[in-house]
């Protein structure tokens, strides 16, 4: 059977860039499976209220004590508050994507933004700026995130401050490289011949085409940015209960998990499966975007 | 490579790690509330003892003044003082190195010793079911988060299965090396999940690439074994560009065992770092990131001479 | 049983030797070494100047007296409790300052070989006084005016005022010897690494971050009834855990035979583990929820009492698996001067909506209440970390929600922690505090109360609570913690919640283990425990 049967017939033609694109992407399996799940995921958290009666913080008196096991009130069980364990990993997918992904794009932006003046304006906002990522990049991540995270007890938002703040370095690489690469390009020079300013070549002619290195490395930090969330809760330094974040909810597991290991099961499976759509994607986005690699 | 490209490389690192040293200061002291502030309201410290503390610790002088004095004693090679045990940081540090550097170190090896032949296993056989359940199971390990696993295996071999220890790094009073070695089993198998699963990803696309190359299809066609062109030829190349990822790894794993650290109540720098943070116990936190900045860009430095080493065509400047 | 029954027909003779037999495996057997987990990296083993209640510290160094199991003092170090009854206190200046005299126990020496005398008691104040010495507790050292030795054997306290707490301070922490840190920095000396003591242990080994062993003190002056030499145990070890959780796998697999303050939600799969018994100790520990006083609307009383009515207690106790009780007053229902007719904010929801209705605070369109644009929205901080302390959080947090309050949790841990509940940077605040035997409860709601981090001042109380700090007299003094309590209660100052009960996990091999309820904590008389082979 020939392959390209598989590729749906809505999409544009393979002769168009962008069809290109698409055809090699759908042709991941893996990828395109991630999207699948990712995009569900991002359904569910939106569709949270509707999909259970119950409020992430709404407590049941008459279930206190002790976590009870799923049952067709209650799919994932209930935590020792009588919390609707179910309800709570929906709603926590709310904040752990939110994390993800708005760190992410903070990363990114940044890093696009350091990368594209360095690269583009060279002389000495280059080495000023790459000996700062250098810096950045020379100090330890996790226990700067931590660090932070503890000095400064985060919410949400400082939190996708603090994760993306500090995960901008290797996009600020990447596009540097690129615009280095591009901003002798004979186009760039045609352009700049006709006249063109110094905003509109960076950001209409030369950043279109490193958006593709920069898409796979956004997409992989939203799955860093996931995991670094978790692992922050986890040791007491995320976002604190009531709030559930899929961290903070296997933090709350760990007393109970001889006794009621599906508390940390669910919040632990989908902190997995994610993660591992996100890693699906990015690699299917990376062979799409990039058919050197 | 010459002398001069060492040269000129060392002294690289010097301004880069005066860099780190004064953003990490500045994250440090520009931080609400001092290490003293505890005292403040606590009627059994007077103020006269309150000031001299200030004054034996430096905190009374303005920043700047506190962070020359810092990197005086750093170049002096005791760091400054623990405000928690009041022993040099040199010493606090020190007496954790051990422990980090067996965990550490063995995580390494474990992750070596399994990626690697993963990874070329991997390349050789593109397309298998075995590569095809290695390319799963490493994004498995990549995704997954390792406190998870570690409560999980902890749960399983400790408490079920009662096969190793749940935690710490000897038996009290035992210390042979078996008694160590099955300490040391989780943790560093958990801690080496993640780079195993990272490196074979690494290792099988440089191996990929490396096979495909024209020099790999003249061994082939000068008609030597397989084995000898894969292990003779391609390996040697394909790895070069590993060495990168794994050595930046290794320093990551020095510095970051944290959670791990936590979890099995290994007495390393993890530990040390966490208590120094909820101490706020600023000499200590200094040294113990400057340590860890200090073996990132050393082993960058290594890897670069390395490469230097191998590849004739980079030179410096 | 079985075997009673199937020899009945040698009778007498059988149970005799039952009875011997019984007798001699229950005999105390020397030797042995108990593992202990210890939830806190220890941070220095000089009981005055760690952050931490002395655990290791309490088997190693003694003071004159001590709290025993039911939170009374007896003798340690002095051969007798002094009272006004047996002369030991002499009230003075018309009752208005007070001389204690302590006997000490002849042929105690120091674990080194050095005698213990009356020097090291005066010296034991000085050094703790001294203003250099940066300790995390000098109580009891300003109320002393100057200690005099008539005689080695004999210390005469003289005290600048009436202090009925004295036992609970200075001399019941421990004593320091003088011979050989007369003229050391104690801020930096060895001693903290290594205390000297006359206790039935000596700290072999400290590897930090991970355990401190203990070994017996051969020259430990205590002899059980048959004149053997106490202690029975060759060793604790405590092993540095600070993760709870990892301490009950720990618990579980064996390596450690004994922990306390095992989180609530543990106790039932402890409960299946066999060899291991479960003990409550009602240590003297209340929750209670604080009110920041800087902070206006808080100001409100009306503001209080809603929350007050608002707070349901059982729910709190039944979360946290049954074992906090809830209570009424800061003052434990154990002491004698325990007020039980105070007025109870019980759980009224309806109540708690009217007070706020009637204060003005208007239910908005975000469920929260405001007056005046001013939104009924707070600041709740607890110790993050503290498992029961954060699942009781949330209880509260909830109960707020119901009347249109909001409460966001702002817990802080180490040193951030504290230095927020001192400073009472919070609007709210839950925790709880842990006593002495005898309370001094001007130290948290007195204006100039060191632990007064709520910023309450009422000049009445602090009247009440100084004369009470006065008063040897134990009806005057319950006459006035009374009305301390009245006040306490009608002001809604602090909210009393539950108890805090700390669960120990130990190995049923261990004997003669009572646990502890005072910040003494458990370790306080080791000397004669002992294991069952």
């Amino acid at each position: 059977m020939d392959k390209s049967q598989s590729i749906p017939r809505w999409l544009p033609r393979r002769e168009s860039f962008l069809g290109q694109v698409l055809h090699r992407f759908f042709k991941h399996k893996l990828a395109v499976a991630g999207l699948g799940i990712l995009v569900l995921l991002g359904l569910v958290s939106i569709l949270a209220p509707v999909l259970t009666p119950y409020g992430y913080d709404q407590q049941n008196v008459a279930l206190m004590g002790q976590p009870r096991s799923p049952s067709s009130q209650h799919w994932m069980g209930t935590d020792e508050l009588g919390r609707d364990s179910f309800t709570r990993v929906l709603y926590g997918a709310r904040v752990s994507l939110r994390v993800g992904l708005l760190s992410a794009l903070v990363a990114t932006l940044l890093g696009t933004l350091v990368g594209a003046l360095a690269g583009f304006y060279g002389h000495w906002v280059d080495p000023l700026l790459m000996r700062f990522t250098d810096v950045m990049l020379s100090i330890p991540l996790l226990p700067l995130v931590i660090l932070l995270s503890g000095i400064l007890h985060p919410s949400v938002a400082l939190l996708v401050g603090i994760i993306g703040g500090l995960g901008w370095m290797s996009t600020a690489r990447i596009v540097r490289g690129q615009f280095l690469k591009l901003r002798s390009a004979e186009y760039v020079e045609a352009i700049r011949a006709l006249g063109g300013s110094n905003n509109r070549i960076m950001f209409r002619h030369i950043l279109p085409n490193t958006v593709g290195p920069i898409v796979v490395a956004t997409t992989l930090s939203v799955g860093n940015a996931i995991l670094l969330e978790s692992a922050l809760s986890f040791l007491g330094l995320g976002v604190q209960p009531p709030t559930p974040t899929w961290g903070n909810l296997l933090n709350a597991a760990q007393g109970w998990l001889s006794q009621a290991p599906w508390l940390a099961l669910f919040p632990g499976l989908f902190i997995l499966i994610t993660v591992l759509a996100i890693n699906f994607l990015g690699d299917g986005l990376r062979d799409a975007l990039d058919p050197r690699l | 490579m010459s002398v001069r490209f060492v040269f000129l490389r060392v002294l690289g690192i010097l301004p880069l790690l005066l860099g780190v040293s004064l953003i990490l200061f500045a994250v440090l002291h520009l931080a609400p509330g001092g290490p003293l502030d505890v005292y403040a309201d606590n009627p059994s410290v007077s103020q006269e003892a309150l000031r001299e503390m200030k004054v034996a610790l430096g905190l009374d002088k303005p920043l700047p003044i506190q962070y020359l004095a810092w990197v005086g004693a750093f170049m002096r090679g005791q760091w400054g003082y623990s405000y928690r045990t009041g022993d040099p940081v040199v010493q606090d540090i020190a007496s954790r190195i051990p422990a980090t550097l067996a965990l550490g170190g063995t995580a390494f090896l474990l992750s070596l010793l399994i990626a690697i032949p993963l990874g070329i296993l991997s390349a050789v056989r593109r397309y298998s079911a075995l590569d095809h359940a290695v390319t799963f199971t490493s994004f498995l390990g990549i995704s997954m988060p390792v406190f998870w696993l570690a409560l999980m295996l902890q749960l399983l071999f400790a408490v079920y299965l009662h096969w190793l220890p749940s935690a710490g790094m000897v038996t009290i009073g035992d210390g042979s090396l078996v008694d160590r070695l099955k300490h040391l089993a989780l943790p560093a198998s958990i801690l080496a999940v993640a780079s195993v699963a990272g490196w074979s990803r690494y290792v099988r696309s440089s191996m990929t690439d490396i096979l495909s190359q024209d020099f790999v299809r003249t061994a082939r066609a000068k008609g030597l074994s397989e084995r000898i062109v894969i292990y003779r030829h391609a390996l040697r190349n394909a790895l070069i560009p590993v060495i990168t990822v794994v050595a930046l790894d290794f320093a990551t794993i020095l510095s970051g065992a944290v959670i791990t650290e936590t979890i099995f109540a290994w007495p390393g720098m993890g530990r040390l770092f966490i208590d120094s943070m909820n101490g706020r116990d600023y000499p200590v936190l200094m040294g113990l990131m400057m340590l860890g900045s200090f073996a990132l860009v050393l082993t960058n430095f290594l890897t670069d001479l390395i490469y230097a080493l191998v590849d004739p065509r980079i030179s410096y400047g | 049983m079985g075997i009673l029954m199937q020899y009945r027909p040698m009778g007498g003779l059988l149970v005799g030797a039952l009875i011997l037999l019984g007798g001699i495996s229950l005999a105390q057997e020397k030797g042995g070494t108990l593992t202990v987990a210890l939830g806190y990296d220890i941070d220095t083993l000089n009981v005055y100047s760690t952050g931490y209640l002395g655990d290791v510290q309490a088997a190693v160094a003694e003071g004159l007296l001590a709290p025993d199991a039911k939170a009374q003092y007896v003798p340690v170090l002095a051969t007798e409790v002094p009272t006004l009854k047996n002369g030991g206190i002499k009230l003075t200046d018309g009752g208005q300052k007070m001389v204690i005299t302590y006997h000490l126990r002849p042929g105690v020496k120091w674990s080194d070989g050095q005698p213990f005398t009356c020097d090291d008691v005066t010296f034991t104040w000085e050094a703790v006084k001294n203003p250099k010495f940066i300790a995390e507790s000098k109580d009891g050292t300003e109320d002393v005016d100057h200690i005099e030795c008539p005689n080695s054997q004999t210390a005469v306290v003289y005290y600048k005022h009436v202090a009925p707490d004295f036992a609970s301070t200075l001399f019941t922490f421990g004593i320091l010897p003088k011979h050989t840190l007369e003229g050391k920095d104690l801020n930096t000396d060895s001693y903290n690494q290594k205390p000297l003591g006359t206790g039935p242990f000596v700290v072999s080994d400290w590897a930090k971050g991970q355990y401190v062993i203990t070994k017996r003190n051969p020259l430990y002056w205590r002899k059980d009834a048959s004149g053997q030499q106490l202690p029975y145990l060759d060793s604790i070890i405590f092993k540095i855990i600070p993760d709870a959780n990892t301490a009950v796998t720990q618990l579980k697999s064996g390596e450690v035979q004994m922990a306390y303050n095992v989180p609530y939600s543990q106790v039932e799969s402890l409960k299946q583990v066999a060899g291991l018994k479960i003990l409550k100790n009602r240590i003297l520990s209340w929750q209670h929820l604080d009110f920041n006083f800087r902070n206006p609307v808080l100001q409100d009383i009306n503001v209080r009492k809603a929350i007050a009515y608002a707070i349901n207690k059982e729910a709190i106790s039944k979360a946290l698996g049954g074992f906090p009780e809830a209570i009424d007053s800061v003052v434990l229902p154990v002491f004698p001067f325990y007020n039980p007719n105070l007025p109870k904010y019980t759980y009224d929801p309806a109540k708690a909506k009217q007070l706020l209705d009637a204060a003005g605070y208007t239910l908005g369109s975000d469920g929260i209440r405001a007056k005046g644009g001013k939104r009924l929205s707070f600041k709740i901080m607890s110790q993050s970390g503290r498992t029961n302390d954060e699942v009781a959080q949330q209880v509260i947090i909830a109960n707020l929600k119901d009347i249109g309050i909001e409460a966001m949790p702002d817990n802080k841990a180490g040193v951030a922690f504290r230095e927020a509940r001192y400073k009472g940077n919070y609007d709210l605040f839950y925790s709880g505090w842990i006593t002495s035997a005898d309370p001094n409860y001007c130290v948290f709601f007195c204006s100039d109360g060191p632990n007064n981090g709520q910023g309450y001042s009422n000049p009445k109380l602090d009247t009440i609570l100084k004369q009470a700090q006065n008063t040897i007299d134990p009806d005057k003094r319950k006459e006035l913690l009374f009305q301390f309590q009245d006040i306490l209660a009608n002001d809604a100052v602090s909210l009393p919640i539950t108890t805090n009960p700390s669960i120990i996990a130990v190995t049923d091999k261990l004997q003669n283990f009572v646990p502890n309820p005072t910040n003494m904590t458990n370790f306080v008389d080791t000397s004669r425990w002992w294991l069952k082979r």
